[in-house]
């Protein structure tokens, strides 16, 4: 479990340094990247199934990514974006694609239906996710302000 | 009239260097809005899409001022995002003059990026991570590590003569998966589809996606729609490449099959 952290948010990590977060909020980003890989694994475990894994994963990726955003005071893009490529089905398409080609018809159907699903619970994810009231986290927001004074 | 020009000009351009960046349509079109306001306009419209900024100025029921400005989809840079809309929060609390503004936005849009080495390491680190992450051991992941800073040197020279988006998520996908299957028939032993799959998370269009679903949930249906559409073309793009590779492999008799 410990090296799939480590693994997940040295990936985040990678992104954060591709599309030029700022420096100060590297290891945010790649902390709310591990963390919804680890919301996966444990939801996997749980016996939850691809798609329901995705799609708790990705709702505590976002509201953890909103939390940030108001701590730190900084755009919400910057953590959410960069965490949720460990969830993306990157592998989805690759699989499809692969056994398509290969003429494994079940298969390939079998993976690109999941794969859709699976995007579909990233969509429902992240609209949970933002579902939560503005005002909730603006409170948080606030505190951080009046203890940095 | 020769100010509300200037305020105008300063708010759509800080409003194109967010929206250059990856903002989000709704936050661009607040940003925008926000500083007319700042600087006492009143009577203005805005008008965001994924590709464009439209924006009026009216006073006392007449016409002081209207911009258009084209912007292209460029490349996300979430560090621009962020001097920006620290731009506009000091902007807003009136806190710097129009002409500040404008220096400070051109500071902005100067903010270095992180070298190419940085960024080829940093892409071979996350293929090598993710490779790990889908399952890979320790000789898919040095794969992954050498196959994504490959991809990402690649990425950067596309980038730099202006290649097609879709010939290069295609091209890319496809020279990952041929390199793979050829390392696979020289005799190395390794889980060939582990390293493919680690290394094309470089071209997953994770940033399309995410915007794409929340502009869509924020009502603005049109660049919500252009985003998802980019993200499924570069989807499918990755499918092809990866099939196209199959197929040639296939037909030239490769042995990893």
């Amino acid at each position: 479990m410990i090296d799939q952290l480590i693994a997940s948010m040295l990936g985040t990590l990678a992104f954060v340094i591709l599309f030029n977060a700022p420096r100060k909020e590297y290891f945010f980003s790649s902390a709310n990247g591990a963390l919804g890989w680890l919301a996966y694994l444990l939801f996997m475990e749980w016996g939850a199934g691809v798609v329901i894994a995705s799609l708790g994963a990705t709702v505590i990726l976002t509201i953890m990514a909103r939390i940030l955003s108001a701590l730190r005071r900084c755009p919400v893009t910057i953590f959410l974006v960069t965490g949720i490529f460990t969830l993306v089905p990157g592998a989805g398409i690759y699989y499809t694609a692969y056994f398509l080609l290969m003429n494994d018809l079940v298969s390939s159907t079998a993976k690109g239906i999941e794969t859709f699903k699976v995007a579909g619970a990233i969509v429902l994810g992240i609209v949970f996710g933002f579902a939560v009231p503005q005002s909730w986290f603006n409170r948080l927001g606030r505190k951080e302000k009046h203890v940095g004074k | 009239m020769e100010g509300n020009q200037k305020v105008l000009k300063l708010a759509v351009s800080v409003g194109e260097t967010l929206l250059l960046s990856g903002g989000e349509i709704y936050r661009v079109q607040e940003t925008v809005e926000r500083i007319l306001e700042a600087y006492g306009m009143e009577d203005y419209h805005v008008f965001v899409v994924s590709n464009g900024i439209f924006a009026t100025v009216d006073e006392e029921g007449e016409s002081r001022g209207s911009m258009v400005r084209n912007v292209p989809l460029g490349s996300v840079h979430l560090g621009r995002i962020a001097a920006v809309n620290q731009l506009s929060r000091e902007i807003c609390s009136h806190s710097c003059t129009v002409e500040e503004a404008y220096q400070r936005l051109q500071d902005c849009q100067k903010l270095p990026e992180p070298g190419m080495l940085a960024k080829t390491l940093a892409a071979g680190m996350g293929c090598a991570a993710f490779g790990y992450i889908f399952g890979g051991q320790f000789v898919e992941c040095l794969l992954s590590f050498v196959l994504g800073m490959l991809l990402q040197i690649f990425l950067m020279q596309a980038g730099r003569i202006k290649m097609s988006k879709f010939m290069v998520n295609i091209l890319g996908s496809a020279a990952v998966t041929v390199v793979s299957f050829a390392l696979s028939a020289l005799g190395m032993k390794f889980m060939q589809d582990k390293v493919v799959i680690g290394s094309i998370v470089l071209l997953v269009p994770g940033v399309l996606l995410t915007t794409g679903i929340r502009e869509l949930f924020n009502g603005d249906y049109l660049s919500g729609s252009i985003h998802l559409a980019d993200a499924l073309m570069t989807a499918a793009c990755i499918a092809v490449g990866v099939g196209a590779a199959v197929k040639l492999v296939q037909l030239f008799g490769g042995a990893g099959l």
